[in-house]
């Protein structure tokens, strides 16, 4: 039967009209078993070392991050404790500065981020309908980079050398000269360790959304969380590397003193602004974003009806991925830049909260054609409203630059950010926490604990933000200790202090509330919402396989849960062993290839372990060592790409009655070159970022150009050209790799491949003997930074090309299987372009001058 | 998925319009081209707003073409491209009516 | 500018918001603003926070009607149009065009121009201020954590840092900016009355952050000159 054209009137996640047969029903508990078997975690400690399940995962992801915010929380008590009087001598200042950096960065980097990380990770296969992440052993990774980076960050408070230069860390406060201990590297090193897991994270769910979706279900028709998420993770994508090439680059001028950022040589600190900004800003988007999906999911649920102006909320998302990256000036309104400038910054700060608004009035206006029931995660949902209509206002109030420039860097702001952050991430989360635990645990609540953490919470947050936009007004400014001169703030301070302590002890309340139902509630049954969305069509708690079938045409909601168990859905069980699940075409769903996922593993953790080597010899100062700890990342990185071949080809997978699909070595756009493309995405942000700077200080910063070195530059454009040219024939041979995969001769192109992206790496580092010496000037600097770029692209491309001719070696490259070619294509090209980029930034550069 | 891409040809021209747009504001306050008369006005206020009055047409066009298909797919598209043609006329209004340079 | 009050300006507005505003006097309180930008803003201030107080008790009416609203509908396009077209775009995009031509309008009478205003300069430095202003014959006198300025006529700061990132700011005059090395920052301020206005460091800066304060006085510039002492210790 041909389908018929799409009716988007309906509100079914999968299209019907696209009828795949039923698969014949099994014994629910024989399938469930077999599935089991395949799909759970080993018993025990290593379980933890080994397990890639995202539901295990993702549940480890939320439980750390609480443990993180409840160390966090303890932290903001204690700052509250110093400031409660004028002359707090509870903390000393180099203490107090300790543990306010602290409180900002925990809750940013090591809470808020992985804590959305955690519930993506482990809802989106289930409400996206199919069995796990796109990569699981990288959602592991993640995980233990998170683990590592975050105790290395917290141990550092323990020791007294905890980063001390505010969570923005600006230099030249942060640089050598201003901070010679080892506090800010710290911040640098743990932060941008733990921010893999973000960019991990970043990359699964983008692909996950684009190909993990149950059979037939477009992107028109993907619930919302599924947009909300994809936005979220697209801005990851695009907003953390700023971030990353900042911290790169300002530990770089730490530990071998290149100055970008040292006004004396022809850097500039604002650069550091600008970077972190365009990350710092983009961020509140990304901890909002999901929060919000969540509440496009609860709010039509408990109001018994469906959500209004689906497409207008998709569209509000798309409005704000774009608008929040250009508000990060109104971070930087008094550092000198000139009105225009500011006006367009201000213009966007305040039209980024129509988007915001379109989504509260869909809201609203959903409660009010429905008829609300108010259940608890209602009650957590009506502390947000109450939370963040107040935070977005004085939002706007702050994207005046005006105002801004009495606000800023006030109590104002505090109070400004905590609505934000509080109410348009905290409270949602609660929100989500309570309508998803009876999925997670299978347990339902204890009655009465949750309402009154939530009025606890409620109560001392409004007592100790609602006055703090007076301090701020009254003039007191964020990061003092003490104010002996300033009575008239005192009174306001204590009350925010004691009613913190109130909200402190509702959120140990919530945790003691989520306890407490994991453990003594009492068991809950199927689906107790009544919701359509497919996380609820399977047993409770959620198995580890998720589904025994997958949904498709005929098993459209949550209320085909019994025939999924059967498995009447699609790709019943684990008769083959393995755990496998649906690819499917990006836009309509299609059903396109059956993925075998990574099993029972312990090499993400060893990777985690590895790269946190080379981390950790780079706190400890030990710079020369630190190449072997990039070594043994490289070695244990090569193990991973076993999972990308196979030594024979397989016959295609019954997925359906009528329906039989290869499996993914037998394809080209699998799920790993979709996610390849991904990370080009952010890996071009990266080198975009860089180029930022080159441009940002040309114009900007003092003292440029730098006085001409005389350096010959004759024979390195020379060398940089030859150098172009063996990339094209690289790029070449590897094309050439998989068109004559299956000839006899075919191989040869990736010994060719491998043998020309060598040289090219050897002509790219001689080019480094030719440059200035970095240490002179900022211009110098950033093209060592540039050089370097092309030079750790350069290690990949050698790295795929050798894994390409290996596979080629091994048989694993075949006339239906191209091994790691297609990668190693992308990586080349990329190498490529950027190189060509960089050579003509440097000559325009050159000539200019 | 092609249909993905239309959605997003409006909002990704205000990102290059409103990168455009600024860094012409620095280059050119760097550069002094304040001081070069340029019929009316100088060549500073000139180059923007020709850059933004350019860009401005490309977003009518997009409106006017990019929406195809049917449903909640046309009404993405739609909005989408609205979202950039409002994004650029409202953040980059400015360059008439503030001062630059100061 | 007419003469300032000195306690908050819009009193009864400030009542009705929120009765906790009956004391916004302070040495640093930017509600008790003693020159025009300073005003200006606290006026932008006031207006602000009466829309935001109505917009959110719009906002928690229509959550309470929401909540007691029981309809067996799924929203249609009717819905869909008074939501998302009336309240999301219409209603939010008059309110901020509104705001933001108020804002831009304010801020464009606040910045620098080229013009003969006269010039001080100000230096910081971990942990205190360094001002050079013209005393006595017009003759720069540099002196260390007072500032002294003619009130009723405007005056530039050229803001610049010995070391990290410090920020100017005296809240009863106006604005902040902020002092970067290697940059050279120009703000515009304005004493309406002779005083003693207070200033401090509003960017963190380190250990000695919380107490990196100076002093503005404004004299009489029809009166007699000023001593043009130091603070004592170098801080007021």
């Amino acid at each position: 039967m041909t389908p018929r054209p799409q009716d988007d009137t309906q509100n079914d996640a999968i299209d019907v009209t696209a009828d795949i047969p039923a698969n014949p029903p099994q014994r629910a508990l024989r399938l469930h078993r077999e599935l089991d078997e395949v799909w759970r975690d080993l018993p025990g400690w290593r379980g933890f070392f080994t397990s890639v399940n995202h539901s295990t995962i993702g549940k480890r992801f939320m439980a750390t991050a609480f443990v993180f915010f409840a160390i966090g929380g303890v932290l903001a008590m204690m700052i509250r404790a110093q400031l409660a009087t004028r002359d707090g001598a509870f903390l000393d200042t180099e203490l107090y500065n300790q543990i306010f950096t602290m409180h900002g960065s925990i809750m940013m980097f090591l809470f808020a981020i992985p804590m959305l990380e955690g519930l993506a990770l482990w809802l989106l296969p289930k409400i996206l309908g199919t069995r796990d992440m796109a990569y699981p052993r990288l959602s592991a990774l993640g995980y233990f980079c998170y683990l590592f980076g975050g105790i290395v960050i917290v141990l550092s408070l323990l020791f007294g050398v905890a980063p001390n230069g505010g969570w923005f860390m600006y230099v030249p406060l942060t640089d050598k000269t201003y901070s010679p201990g080892i506090n800010a590297d710290v911040w640098l090193l743990g932060v941008t360790f733990v921010e893999i897991s973000a960019m991990a994270a970043a990359i699964e769910i983008t692909v996950t959304i684009l190909r993990c979706r149950a059979a037939h279900m477009p992107l028109t028709r993907m619930p919302l969380m599924g947009w909300y998420l994809l936005g979220t993770a697209v801005m990851m994508l695009v907003g953390f590397p700023p971030l990353i090439l900042g911290s790169i680059l300002l530990e770089v001028q730490r530990a071998f003193d290149w100055p970008f950022f040292d006004v004396a040589r022809g850097g500039s600190p604002l650069l550091w602004q600008h970077l972190f900004w365009l990350f710092g800003h983009p961020e509140v988007y990304i901890i909002f974003l999901p929060a919000a999906g969540a509440l496009s999911t609860i709010i039509p649920i408990l109001s018994r009806t469906t959500i209004l102006g689906y497409g207008a909320l998709v569209a509000a998302v798309i409005g704000l991925v774009f608008l929040s990256f250009g508000l990060w000036v109104h971070h930087m309104f008094t550092v000198g830049i000139p009105h225009m400038a500011l006006s367009f910054f201000s213009a966007a700060s305040a039209l980024v909260a129509v988007p915001t608004a379109v989504q509260v009035f869909a809201w609203i206006g959903t409660m009010w054609e429905g008829r609300v029931q108010f259940r608890l995660p209602m009650l957590y949902i009506m502390g947000f409203f109450a939370t963040f209509v107040m935070g977005g206002l004085t939002g706007v109030m702050l994207a005046m630059v005006p105002f801004n420039w009495q606000a800023h860097d006030t109590h104002f702001v505090v109070a400004h950010l905590h609505y934000v952050l509080i109410g348009g991430f905290v409270f949602p989360m609660l929100a989500a926490i309570a309508y998803w635990m009876p999925l997670i645990c299978g347990r339902w609540r204890v009655r009465g604990l949750g309402e009154a953490a939530f009025w606890m919470i409620f109560i001392g947050f409004h007592g100790t933000f609602f006055i703090m936009h007076l301090t701020g007004l009254l003039g007191m400014r964020r990061r003092i200790a003490v104010y002996p001169e300033n009575a008239e703030w005192e009174w306001l301070n204590l009350v925010s202090s004691g009613f913190g302590m109130v909200q402190a002890a509702g959120f140990a309340l919530f945790a003691f509330d989520v306890v407490m139902q994991w453990m003594f509630g009492r068991r809950s049954w199927r689906n107790p919402w009544q919701a359509p969305t497919l996380e609820w069509a399977m047993p409770l708690p959620a198995p580890s396989y998720n589904f025994a079938s997958l949904p498709g045409p005929r098993q459209p909601d949550a209320g085909a849960l019994l025939a999924l168990a059967r498995g009447e859905g699609l790709l019943a069980g684990a008769p083959r062993g393995w755990r496998e699940t649906l690819a499917v075409e990006p836009g309509s769903g299609k059903p396109q290839h059956v993925a075998v996922l990574a099993t029972n593993t312990a090499l993400p953790v060893a990777t985690a372990a590895a790269i946190g080597s080379f981390f950790g010899l780079m706190l400890a100062g030990l710079y020369w060592l630190a190449p072997l700890g990039i070594i043994a990342t490289m070695v244990v990185v090569w193990r991973w790409g076993a999972l990308m071949g196979t030594e024979r080809d397989h016959p295609p997978v019954q997925v359906a009655p009528d329906m039989a699909l290869p499996l993914h070595w037998q394809v080209r756009t699998t799920l790993g070159q979709t996610g390849t493309m991904v990370l080009l995405v952010a890996d071009a942000t990266l080198y975009g970022s860089l180029l930022f700077g080159v441009g940002f200080l040309t114009v900007v910063a003092p003292g440029w150009p730098p006085p001409d070195s005389g350096v010959g530059t004759g024979w390195m454009l020379l060398l940089a050209l030859a150098a172009l040219a063996l990339m094209a024939a690289g790029a070449i041979a590897a094309r050439l790799a998989e068109s004559r995969r299956a000839q006899a001769g075919g191989r040869v192109w990736t010994r060719i491949g491998l043998v020309l992206a060598g040289l090219a790496l050897v002509m790219l580092v001689g080019l480094g003997w030719g440059l200035d010496d970095p240490t002179r000037h900022a211009r110098d600097a950033l093209r060592g930074a540039i050089l370097g770029f092309a030079v750790v692209h350069g290690v990949i491309v050698l790295m795929l090309a050798l894994r390409s001719h290996v596979d080629a070696r091994r048989g694993r490259i075949g006339l239906e299987r191209r091994g790691a070619v297609p990668a190693w294509q992308l990586f080349q090209v990329f190498w490529l372009g950027t190189t060509a980029a960089s050579l003509a930034v440097v000559v325009a550069q050159e000539v200019l001058a | 998925m092609i249909w993905l891409a239309r959605a997003l040809a409006g909002p990704m021209l205000w990102g290059a319009l409103f990168s455009a747009v600024y860094a012409l504001h620095g280059a050119g306050c760097n550069l002094g081209w304040i001081d070069v008369r340029l019929g009316p006005a100088d060549l500073h206020h000139a180059a923007m707003w020709a850059v933004w009055a350019a860009g401005l047409a490309v977003h009518v066009l997009l409106v006017r073409t990019m929406p195809a298909g049917q449903g909640r797919q046309r009404k993405i598209i739609t909005a989408a491209s609205w979202i950039g043609l409002v994004a650029s006329a409202f953040t980059l209004f400015p360059v008439i009516a503030t001062s630059t340079c100061f | 500018m007419s003469p300032l009050p000195k306690s908050c300006l819009y009193k009864p507005a400030a009542l009705l918001a929120v009765p906790l505003l009956a004391a916004c006097d302070g040495p640093l309180s930017t509600l008790t603003p003693a020159g025009p930008a300073a005003v200006q803003i606290a006026r932008l201030w006031w207006a602000m926070l009466i829309g935001s107080g109505l917009i959110t008790l719009l906002v928690m009416a229509m959550l309470w009607r929401a909540l007691r609203h029981q309809s067996h509908d799924h929203p249609g396009p009717a819905a869909e149009r008074r939501w998302i077209i009336g309240w999301g775009l219409g209603f939010s995009l008059t309110v901020l065009t509104v705001l933001l031509g108020f804002g831009l309008w304010i801020g464009e009478r606040m910045i620098v121009r080229n013009d003969a205003t006269p010039l001080v300069e100000a230096r910081a430095g971990r942990w205190a201020w360094e001002f050079v202003q013209p005393g006595p014959g017009g003759a720069p006198v540099t002196t260390q954590g007072i500032l002294y300025v003619p009130a009723g006529q405007p005056f530039d700061v050229a803001i610049t840092s010995f070391d990290v990132i410090h920020s100017f700011w005296v809240p009863r005059l106006g604005g902040k900016m902020d002092a970067i090395p290697g940059h050279r920052n120009v703000h515009r301020l304005m004493a309406a009355e002779p005083g003693i206005y207070e200033g401090l460091c509003a960017e963190f800066c380190g250990l000695g952050h919380s107490f990196m304060n100076f002093r503005v006085i404004a004299y009489d510039p029809a009166g007699p000159l000023p001593a043009f002492t130091d603070a004592p210790e170098g801080r007021p």
